[in-house]
């Protein structure tokens, strides 16, 4: 049987690994092939560059050669899939090798595109890029004083994210002794500051008892960089001397391009994580168009379900497992508090009171990460 | 008013609550020195521990030798290793130059040391040959 895994991602990489243990035996009599192909030869942590934008981590610290997170039974190319062809079970990739498969797992990812907002690029701050997230701690740095605004656009990945910066942008004036001088304001697109309710009942207190400043139904129309002023929608604008964007996200172009989803997210059957219209082919991470959020957990869970039912395909020739929404995120409630958010599709999260052991716990994972993206955690 | 769940009273005992006051304190001294930076090196450390363990017992070749290297005979050979490598790395220093030459070849082959070692050499080659041969001949089977 032939595996191909599209996608070095969180999602890829550990669905590659899982597989890779569970099917030891099957790879090394060659009744089974596992190959995975990837955009690149380095492997990000992308919940790391929040921190690069406070000065927490530097950049270095986010990356690891993909090779060095394989099993070395994993026939690796660093080639990426330019076409799919689903009818024909195959693949081919920008150097024009074509991979027939079996089963096929597609965990590409999303990017962001800032263009969508005229203005968004040239105007405002992020850090969903390693350069974006040099740059805005450089702004912070350099900031003595003034508004501050924070505006989301949608979809996005890392939902908690909003949040986790206004309570990192409250702790790093603080420290700085300059929180007096700074107005810091957030913007929501929704009619609640967070999209998950009980998120949104306890971020409230806190960004009451912090002094921020909140306009929910925000959504980001333009920016004007000149004039400084951020306007929504709702015909709504904020001024700001800073201004700080969660960008629109989409999925992978070659997604779109193949016409596998609109907006580059794929129609995913929620339980079994197949696209749907195709038993064979498994979709996972931020590639699907599920109702959960875009984030690493997502995808370690789903790839998780993903290769223990392909494995059982391959031993007992059907699947064993469900996909049941779970994901679990941390929320960095300020530079040394922090709480987390567990929920599946039945169950919503209950958050309990930030902690600094939580915090710690967190800064654990950051260093872990790499043992969860090797498949041990 | 108690529940027969509660202890009552005075099974508690002033010493008692004292050594939970002392282990909140140390607690809260840890919790007190801790930093992010300590966090990051010790969670740092433990992950790639956990790499390396994971690595290791995965590894059938190691795991192999580590069976092998359980028996007595074993770590004799071993031990007698260590002992060498001590030795020989003493003596080695306070040797003259080798002068070369077939003349000193047969010098040193004619001490009886240089020839057991040459014999444990040649039994290892002996030993390591067929192995290799049975494993590439058995496949899959080989590795127990």
């Amino acid at each position: 049987m032939r595996i191909v895994v599209v996608g070095g991602g969180t999602g890829g990489t550990i669905v590659a690994n899982n597989l890779s243990r569970r099917l030891v035996g099957e790879i090394r009599a060659r009744k089974v092939r596992l190959t995975l192909l990837s955009a690149s030869d380095k492997h990000m942590y992308q919940p790391g560059l929040l921190y690069v934008a406070f000065g927490q981590m530097s950049p270095d610290q986010l990356y690891r050669e993909q090779a060095s997170l394989l099993e070395s039974n994993i026939d690796f190319h660093v080639d990426p899939v330019v076409e799919f062809k689903l009818d024909e079970n195959r693949v081919r990739t920008q150097s024009g090798k074509v991979h027939e498969y079996d089963v096929l797992v597609i965990a590409t990812g999303s990017r962001i595109v800032p263009e969508l907002v005229p203005g968004m690029r040239e105007g405002a701050e992020t850090f969903y890029s390693e350069a974006g997230a040099v740059k805005m701690f450089k702004r912070l740095r350099e900031f003595e004083g003034g508004n501050v605004a924070v505006v989301v656009g949608v979809p996005h990945k890392c939902p908690i994210a909003p949040v986790e910066v206004i309570f990192s942008l409250h702790d790093y004036f603080k420290a700085r002794g300059i929180r007096d001088k700074v107005h810091i304001k957030y913007h929501y697109p929704i009619g609640r500051i967070h999209t998950i309710e009980n998120v949104a009942k306890w971020a409230k207190p806190e960004f009451d008892r912090m002094g921020i400043e909140y306009e929910t139904l925000f959504n980001v129309k333009e920016i004007d960089p000149v004039n400084r002023v951020v306007r929504s929608e709702e015909d709504t604008e904020t001024h700001y001397d800073l201004l700080i964007a969660i960008p629109p996200h989409r999925g992978m172009e070659v997604v779109e391009k193949n016409g596998l989803g609109e907006g580059g997210w794929i129609p995913t059957d929620r339980y079994k994580l197949t696209m749907n219209g195709h038993d064979n082919v498994y979709v996972l991470g931020d590639t699907t168009n599920l109702p959960v959020s875009k984030t690493g957990s997502a995808a370690h869970f789903e790839a998780e379900v993903v290769a223990e039912n392909i494995a059982s395909i391959v031993k007992i020739g059907a699947p064993v497992r469900d996909y049941d929404g779970k994901v679990y995120c941390f929320i960095e409630a300020g530079h040394d508090r922090a709480t987390y958010a567990m929920f599946n599709y039945q169950i919503p999260p209950d958050l309990k009171p930030a902690s600094k052991p939580m915090h710690w716990f967190k800064m654990a994972y950051n260093q872990m990460y790499w043992t969860s993206v090797r498949g041990l955690l | 008013m108690t529940t027969q769940n509660e202890p009552p009273l005075n099974a508690i005992s002033n010493e008692d609550l004292q050594r939970l006051v002392e282990v909140a304190q140390l607690i809260t001294s840890a919790r007190d020195a801790m930093s992010d930076d300590i966090v990051n090196r010790l969670s740092w450390a433990l992950s790639e521990g956990l790499i390396l363990l994971d690595r290791v017992t995965r590894n059938e070749g190691l795991m192999r030798l580590m069976q092998v290297l359980e028996k007595r005979e074993s770590q004799f050979l071993l031990a007698a290793y260590a002992e060498a490598i001590d030795a020989a790395g003493k003596e080695i220093p306070t040797l003259p130059p080798a002068v070369g030459g077939l003349g000193c070849i047969l010098r040193v082959m004619r001490d009886p040391g240089v020839l057991e070692g040459v014999r444990l050499f040649s039994l290892f080659g002996k030993h390591l040959s067929h192995s290799m041969r049975e494993q590439h001949r058995k496949g899959e089977e080989a590795i127990p």
